[in-house]
């Protein structure tokens, strides 16, 4: 085999690790950004931030979301606000410093966090 | 005089055959319980027999210990032992027919000393605290039906299904329910369904060959939900899977180094570094030689818990 394809396949190989990396931590972060509260279960996203804080400058102290089962959930909006800004900051900062490891390693064992003899 | 039994727990069930140590992987798997959900021995409940806990107490009396304190013996049903046998791979170059004793796991209702119960497999392991949004909850049952395999890209259409044109199956790996007298009449219908294995095999078109707990779970599930697809919800977990065809490299403190076997490339394996997200093992040997690192990291202290963490806005960034 020609050293040109061997490099080629090392990169496939590397390229396939990354991917799976970078899965692994977006599934890591999706299961850190569920939160449960009152009986229900909560995805925190961009769309939850946005409606509780409109909530909140509306003056809403209270109110019923619907939850990942769209079941009717009653919260304390202004705590509940500042639980789930908490943990999507506290989350996806350690999913940007986990991502940018990953995406500036360029050699298979980087990318796992090894050195070139495995250990 | 007051009840001490605490109102949550984690309950598993471990019986040895002669290859696979059961009871110690319920152990260790214990071990990270605690560590990880924040919960002590006595919220762990270890459903074994006298056999398989009289081989461990030789071998690792000391972590038995400290595992649970609430060891719940079952006499062993002899035939179905014999009878009941499937096929175990340590990857694919190792495959062995063994014994395969999960006939009580529909017990676990009138097992269970907690009001509230998380069933876990004893190799589903435990390396987040993902399991306590489940603590609460206002469905009073819940498992997975959809799982996720950990090396992308790898497909099992007939994990989905009880048959390509049946009903959805659950994954009875990790099942949470409350006592309440809706959730007893579950586990009422589990137990028909084991009792009457022939009649559902031929209704429900599945393999009878071996019995498994997630058909007669999906199909209690099914029965109970009012014959509706998907009636009993998901829980708040994604269900991670790895298979017997792979292997574990290494762990190291909480990573876990996973051999997975490439898509249409068998016996040719991808490393894969897991940490901070339950996973299910289905190669229980890999688990075995790795049991002491399991161990040694499952008794390490807890510095910082996920939950605990300091909160850090968007400007405190540290790259």
């Amino acid at each position: 085999m020609s050293a040109k394809l061997t490099k080629a396949l090392e990169f496939a190989n590397y390229r396939v690790t990354m991917n799976n990396q970078q899965a692994k931590l977006r599934a890591k972060t999706q299961g850190l950004l569920t939160y449960s509260i009152n009986g229900g279960s909560f995805k925190i996203d961009r769309t939850l931030i946005t409606f509780c804080k409109a909530l909140l400058d509306d003056g809403t102290d209270v109110a019923v979301l619907l939850d990942v089962y769209d079941n009717p959930i009653l919260v304390e909006i202004k705590d509940f606000y500042d639980e789930i800004l908490s943990r999507y900051f506290e989350v996806t900062n350690d999913y940007y410093l986990e991502y940018e490891k990953i995406r500036k390693s360029r050699k298979t064992h980087k990318v796992l966090d090894l050195n070139s003899d495995g250990e | 005089m007051a009840n001490k039994t605490p109102k949550r727990g984690i309950l598993m069930f471990a019986h040895n055959n002669q290859e696979i140590n059961y009871l110690q992987l319920a152990a260790l798997n214990a071990l990270l319980a605690q560590k990880n959900l924040g919960i002590t021995a006595d919220q762990v409940t270890i459903v074994t027999d006298r056999a398989s806990y009289d081989y461990c107490e030789t071998v690792m009396e000391r972590e038995l210990a400290a595992a649970c304190t609430n060891y719940v013996f079952t006499d062993t049903d002899v035939a179905f032992k014999h009878q009941n046998t499937r096929l175990f791979k340590d990857t694919q170059h190792t495959p062995k027919v063994l014994p395969f004793y999960n006939i009580n796991r529909c017990d676990a209702y009138d097992l269970s000393p907690y009001e509230e119960t998380i069933m876990v497999d004893a190799d589903y392991l435990i390396l987040s605290d993902a399991l306590n949004n489940c603590w609460g909850h206002n469905n009073e049952l819940m498992m997975n039906w959809e799982y996720a395999d950990v090396m992308h890209g790898r497909k099992f259409p007939e994990l989905s299904r009880l048959n390509p044109l049946g009903i959805t199956m659950y994954w009875a790996t990790v099942v949470y329910f409350r006592k309440t007298p809706e959730v007893e009449t579950f586990f009422n219908c589990v137990k028909h369904v084991k009792n009457n294995r022939e009649y559902y095999s031929d209704l429900y078109k599945f393999n009878n060959s071996v019995y498994r707990n997630d058909y007669s779970f999906s199909i209690a599930a099914h029965t109970w939900g009012g014959h509706t697809d998907k009636a009993v919800p998901q829980l708040p977990v994604t269900l991670y899977k790895t298979f017997d065809n792979d292997d574990i490299y290494k762990m190291q403190d909480e990573c876990l180094y996973l051999y997975l076997e490439k898509p249409r490339s068998p016996g040719d394996f991808m490393l894969t570094k897991w940490e901070g997200i339950d996973i299910h093992i289905m190669n229980k040997w890999a688990l075995g030689r790795i049991s002491g690192n399991i161990l040694k990291f499952a008794e390490q202290k807890t510095v910082v818990k996920q939950t605990e963490c300091v909160i850090k806005r968007k400007d405190e960034v540290v790259v």
